[in-house]
This record gives structure tokens, C-alpha cells and sequence, in this order.
């Protein structure tokens, strides 16, 4: 039917007048053809769509969000990646009193699930007339459960963030504490609050030099030694002393900075860095450095010692007197005082100032804490300071500062700034301060003063210690108490290449029957270091070896031992 | 033949806007999901933090020394136990037995008699006994 009507079509359309009729089914059947020919493409373009295998694949527009944990105050971690503070999330609980119906019954129930809040005063907090009281800052999730377990409505609470130190007393006065609102308030948190409360920066963690490990090892045996000569206070450094960084530091007595309510000044004290004590003889190791570095002495040159020495109103003795010429090694290992103070005097107060100024040891540390100590030393430096602080008497310096100081002599002459971050890379040099001549001829001399001279007890085996003793007697009032030493052990392990310095410093130690009765820096600080040294060089990568003895021969013939 | 076209369109009109209408309830099921997946993830990720503050607590040294005492008999080693160099390590001795412990046995050896002391094992095991 329909082909009979398209040849009509083509019947009528030949002809001259066309019926309106067919012009309107002409014109409808254009329409119907483009739509056909529309469809037709669409068609095709779907079979070829289907057909064909896109090689990319496009991505979902829609972004997966997942929202960020976000906290207010970046993580601390140690030079190995272990979290040493932590903001945690946490809910402190809060009441509407003008919603509580019975102020009475509600603090009862309170008390109950929080143990240590009082009745009475939660009784008064809830009848008061304010709409909002704190209850109770940071709970811990289970009494957040049991506080909404008691389903009343007046109760509610507010997110808080939490600053948790997992470790403890560990690195305590290093790391320090914030206050409830978590602003720090001491020690890097102190001194980096800026940093670690930076929004943009709060998921990077601030990565110090301490090393967890090193640093429980320091306190566990500095807190040993304190209980064994009743000590009332202990210190304690571990630094690496070709780059700056601070390995271990302890204080003691220490606190725990998760919870500093309580906590005394005597505890929140930094020995390390804020005390500054006179040191004695490890001072003696700037004075010998300074001498052989100048030229003014050399090996070979000695100093009398057959008697004490006098200076106006002072005598200067030596605590393991020799009564006889000394020779610079003997007088090194068996520090002799007499024999330093003379050597001092051919170098000159001024000189020796400036040398110690060099060393950093006349200005307060420069270390990342605010806890610094300032050292003392007197105003104007006499001939009898120029004496007495070769040896170490009349200077007051912070732990931090000496092995800062001891560090440069024996790592070839580079002072470093002390650092408790990680961020120095091993390449860092300091500013030069000693000839690397010199330095090796120091190494020699504190070898020798562990195998020969006072600090025999911090010979680890293997490690190849060389070290100072120190020991002073604390000042009082106008003079000096016998009684109270400052007894301290500076140590280098290994002499042949120097790695890391450890000091050691009890506060008031008591002799005891295991030491003679004796609480010199030798026989109390010196066994600490040996410890240490001996439970981490393993954990720092220090291998034991046999000694090379061709490295101290001529200088050891130098030193004759009397017993 | 033009009612049944129309008829044809009809059902396709309606099919597919009962398929779009499915798709688009799936599409809502999934977002669904992949949002609730976003909020598990955060929670883990809060968990985590949690629960490494609780590893490094529980993993601090000094926790792990009484743990140490209390269950292990291991001592720091001593610095002749220390080698750097694999070429230090010695070889395994040729004795019957290994640190004189009757436990441990060498393939190739013979088992000794019992009470019978070698000069090995002779100071540690048989004195006790």
C-alpha cells in the first residue's frame, strides 16, 4: 500500500499543480528521513562505541575524600623514627548546670564513674547558675563510656587533644612539657612551639638526635650509680663528636612530663644544660690542647711537681701527688694540678681566655632549648684564675658546654655546635679551633690517662676509651666544702677514631665499701661511662677491636709508674 | 507499521528510564559505600596514631629490659661477642658436642657415654650433676 502511495507521489509530484495535501506529506517525510538518518548514525556510533575497547580509562570525576586525622601539634620522634610525644584525641566532660534537675543525686553518680573528683564541690559547680562548668578535662575512652552510660542530658563533651609522652621519665628534660591548653612550656616543646603547632606542618614530625635506646641505657646506669653512692643528683650526655648531635641526655632526678602536676623545681632542673659546675681536672685537657696547639710545651717538656705551689693567699696540691719532675703525659695522667697551673702560666691568662672563648665555653651553650645555662667565671681574670681554671677550679660550665669542648679536641680540631636535631648530615664541620696534630696528640693523652692514669675504671675492653676524670669540690658560701665533690667522667670512645663523647657527673656522691670509700670523679663516674659504653656502642656500630699499641708507645714510655 | 514504531519507541523510552533510574540508585548505593569506607578509613587512621603511641609505650626500652629479665636469660653482649667482620665468625668446632652441652650433637659424632668426660663438657654439665 504504502509503495502504491509513494509512486502516486512521484505521479503527482511530476505534476505541475500539486494538491496541498502532498506538499504537507513531502515535507513530513524530510522531517521523518532526517530523524532516520539521526538515528541511523546514533546507532552506528553506538555499535561502535560498544565494539571498541577505550585504552584509557577515565576516571571516576568523583573524588574519594577521606577526611584527614588532623591534630594540633605535630609528633616528636627520635633519630630512628620512635614516638617520643603524640597528640591523641580525648574528651573532656562538661555540664549545662541550669539543665540539671538534682545537682545532688548527678555529683553522687559522677563520683562514682571519677574517682578523683569531690562530691561537695561538684554538688556546688552543678547548682550554680552559669550554662557551662568543666566537669572533668581529658577522660580516658572507658570513663567517657560510663559518663554516657548515665544518659543525662545536662552532660556533655568537648573534643580536646591530648600531648602523651609514651616513653615517660625517658628524655624527659629534652623533650619537656605543655600545659593543659598544649602550649610547651619547656625544653623542645618550648622552644620549638611555633613549629610544632604550625597547622601546615602538624603531620610532620620533628625528628631529634637523641637516640631512645642510648638514652635508657645512660639513665638506667646513671640511676644506678646515684642509689649506690646516695648522690642527689646525676648527669649525663652522650654526643657524637663529629657532627654535634646529642645522642642521650639525662638529668636526674627526672619527672614525667605526661603528668607535671607535682612535679618540683629540683626535678624539672636540667643538669646538662642549665647546671654549670666546676668541672676540675677535665679542664686540664683545654689547657694541655691550648699549650701543645701554641707551641708553648711540647712531650718532651715537664713541669716540677716535688712541691706544692703557692700564689698569694692560695695553695695549689695535687691529689695523687708525685713529689718529683713530671713529664707532660704524667702530668696529664696522673693530673697533677701543680704541673697544669705552671703550664697555664707560660701560656698567659689572656690567651687562655681567648682559647676557651674559642671553645664556646666562656657563653651560654647554643643548644635548642631554652634551658641554658651561663657559665661563670670571674670578672676579672688574675693570675690566680689563670691557675686555677686550667685545672677547672674557678670556671663554671654546663655538661653540654665540656663535651661540646672535648669533642673538638679529639675529632681533628672542628668545634660543633651541640644539636638535638637530626637534621645535620655526617659531612657537618665546624669551625676549626685545634691543628688535627694537635688532636691526635690529644687522643694519646686521653688514652693514656684511662690505661695509666685516673680514669683506669672506664676502660671498656675493645672499645679503646680515653678519658678525663673530674673532680670538684662544690663551693659554699665563701669557700669550698670537702665533703661535697661534683665527681664526673668525661670519656671518648674509640681513641683510634673517635665517635662518640659520654659523660657521665654524680652530684654529692658517697664513697662506699665497692670503692674504697672514695667518690672522686675515677672511681664513681668513670664505671657509669664504662657501662654505657659497653651496653651501647653496640646499638651505635662501634666495633671492638684490638687495641693498636704502636699509636701510644712513645708517648706511654714517657709516663713512669711508681707503684 | 507506524503504530507499531511508535509503540517500540514507547517501550524503549521506558526501559531505558527504568535502567537510568537503576543505575542511578546504584550509583547512590556506592557512593553510599565508598563514603562509609572514607569514614572507616579515617577512624583506622585515628586508631593507628593510637595504637602506635601504645606500641612505642610498650615498646620502650625500659619495659622491654624488665620483660627481658623476667622471661629471657639474655645478657648485653660482651665485646668478644661483637664481630664486624662475617670472616671473623668461627667455624663450627669438630667436638662431639657443642659448648659441652649434651643437647646439642654433631651430625658425624659418636654420642659419648654418659659419665664418661670429655674434656669438653667434663667442667659444665657433669659437675652439676
Amino acid at each position: 500500500m504504502s509503495l502504491a502511495r509513494a509512486q502516486s507521489f512521484e505521479f503527482h509530484g511530476a505534476q505541475e499543480n500539486e494538491s496541498p495535501l502532498a506538499v504537507a506529506r513531502l515535507r513530513l517525510m524530510i522531517g521523518v528521513l532526517l530523524f532516520m538518518v539521526a538515528f541511523g548514525l546514533m546507532g552506528i556510533r553506538t555499535i561502535e562505541l560498544g565494539m571498541s575497547s577505550p585504552s584509557v580509562q577515565r576516571s571516576a570525576t568523583r573524588e574519594i575524600v577521606v577526611p584527614p586525622v588532623t591534630f594540633a601539634r605535630a609528633d616528636i620522634v627520635d633519630r630512628n623514627g620512635e614516638l617520643l610525644a603524640v597528640n591523641l584525641q580525648s574528651s573532656s566532660l562538661y555540664a549545662n548546670p541550669r539543665e540539671v534537675k538534682d545537682p545532688v543525686g548527678l555529683a553522687q553518680k559522677l563520683v562514682e564513674v571519677l574517682p578523683g573528683l569531690s562530691q561537695a564541690e561538684l554538688e556546688q559547680k552543678l547548682s550554680s547558675k552559669r550554662a557551662f562548668v568543666w566537669i572533668k578535662r581529658k577522660l580516658t575512652p572507658k570513663q567517657k563510656w560510663q559518663v554516657n552510660a548515665l544518659g543525662d542530658p545536662a552532660l556533655d563533651f568537648r573534643n580536646e587533644e591530648d600531648r602523651l609522652y609514651p616513653h615517660g621519665r625517658l628524655a624527659s628534660h629534652a623533650l619537656g612539657y605543655v600545659d593543659v591548653d598544649g602550649n610547651g612550656i619547656a625544653g623542645i616543646e618550648h622552644y620549638f612551639n611555633e613549629r610544632l603547632s604550625e597547622a601546615e606542618r602538624a603531620g610532620e614530625p620533628l625528628a631529634l638526635s637523641l637516640d631512645v635506646r642510648v638514652q635508657y641505657a645512660l639513665a638506667d646506669e646513671l640511676e644506678a650509680a646515684m642509689r649506690a653512692h646516695q648522690a642527689i643528683g646525676a648527669a649525663g650526655l652522650v654526643m657524637d663528636v663529629n657532627t654535634g648531635e646529642v645522642v642521650a641526655m639525662v638529668s636526674m632526678p627526672d619527672f614525667d612530663p605526661n603528668n607535671i602536676r607535682g612535679v618540683g623545681e629540683a626535678e624539672r632542673f636540667n643538669r646538662v644544660t642549665k647546671g654549670v659546675y666546676e668541672l676540675g681536672s677535665t679542664f686540664k685537657t683545654f689547657t694541655f690542647a691550648n699549650a701543645l696547639d701554641d707551641g708553648i710545651a711540647t712531650f718532651e717538656d715537664g713541669y716540677d711537681a716535688t712541691k706544692p705551689l703557692r700564689i698569694s693567699r692560695f695553695t695549689i696540691n695535687d691529689d695523687h701527688p708525685k713529689n718529683r719532675y713530671l713529664t707532660l703525659p704524667e702530668i696529664f695522667a696522673f693530673s697533677s694540678n701543680i704541673g697544669t697551673a705552671q703550664m697555664a702560666l707560660d701560656i698567659g691568662g689572656e690567651r687562655q681566655q681567648q682559647f676557651l672563648q674559642s671553645l664556646g665555653l666562656l657563653s651560654p651553650a647554643d643548644l635548642e632549648l631554652t634551658e641554658v645555662g651561663a657559665p661563670m667565671y670571674p670578672a676579672t681574670w688574675r693570675k690566680v684564675s689563670t691557675m686555677t681554671i686550667s685545672y677547672g677550679h674557678g670556671i663554671a660550665v654546663s655538661p653540654v658546654q665540656l663535651a661540646t669542648g672535648i669533642s673538638s679536641m679529639v675529632n681533628g680540631g672542628h668545634l660543633n655546635t651541640p644539636t638535638l636535631l637530626k637534621s645535620r648530615g655526617s659531612n657537618y664541620r665546624g669551625q676549626p679551633v685545634i691543628s688535627p696534630a694537635t688532636s691526635r696528640q690529644m687522643r694519646q693523652l686521653l688514652r693514656l690517662a684511662v690505661t695509666k692514669g685516673t680514669g683506669g675504671r672506664s676502660d671498656a675492653r675493645g672499645y679503646r676509651v680515653g678519658g678525663k676524670t673530674g673532680t670538684a669540690e662544690k663551693a659554699v658560701g665563701g669557700g669550698y666544702d670537702r665533703k661535697a665533690l661534683i665527681s664526673s667522667f668525661m670519656g671518648v670512645y674509640p681513641m683510634d677514631d673517635p665517635q662518640y663523647a659520654v659523660f657521665a657527673l654524680l652530684d654529692e656522691p658517697k664513697g662506699t665499701k665497692e670503692t674504697f670509700g672514695f667518690a672522686s670523679g675515677g672511681w664513681v663516674a668513670a664505671p657509669v661511662v664504662k657501662n654505657v659504653i659497653l651496653r651501647t656502642a653496640p646499638l651505635l656500630g662501634v666495633l671492638p677491636k684490638a687495641e693498636d699499641e704502636n699509636l701510644y708507645q712513645r708517648v706511654a714510655l714517657m709516663i713512669e709508674e711508681d707503684e | 507499521m507506524r503504530r507499531t514504531f511508535t509503540f517500540i519507541a514507547a517501550i524503549c523510552a521506558l526501559l531505558s528510564g527504568a535502567a537510568l533510574l537503576q543505575l542511578k540508585l546504584a550509583v547512590q548505593d556506592q557512593a553510599e559505600r565508598v563514603a562509609a569506607l572514607a569514614d572507616q578509613i579515617h577512624e583506622d587512621e585515628e586508631s593507628l596514631r593510637i595504637l602506635r603511641a601504645e606500641f612505642a609505650h610498650l615498646t620502650s626500652p625500659s619495659s622491654l629490659q624488665e620483660q627481658s629479665i623476667e622471661n629471657l636469660a639474655i645478657m648485653p653482649p660482651r665485646p668478644d661477642q661483637v664481630l664486624g667482620n662475617i670472616n671473623d665468625i668461627p667455624f663450627r668446632r669438630s667436638e662431639s658436642t657443642v659448648d659441652g652441652s649434651q643437647s646439642v650433637l654433631l651430625p658425624t659424632a659418636e654420642r659419648p657415654k654418659p659419665g664418661a668426660a670429655t674434656p669438653e663438657n667434663g667442667k659444665s654439665e657433669d659437675q652439676t650433676l
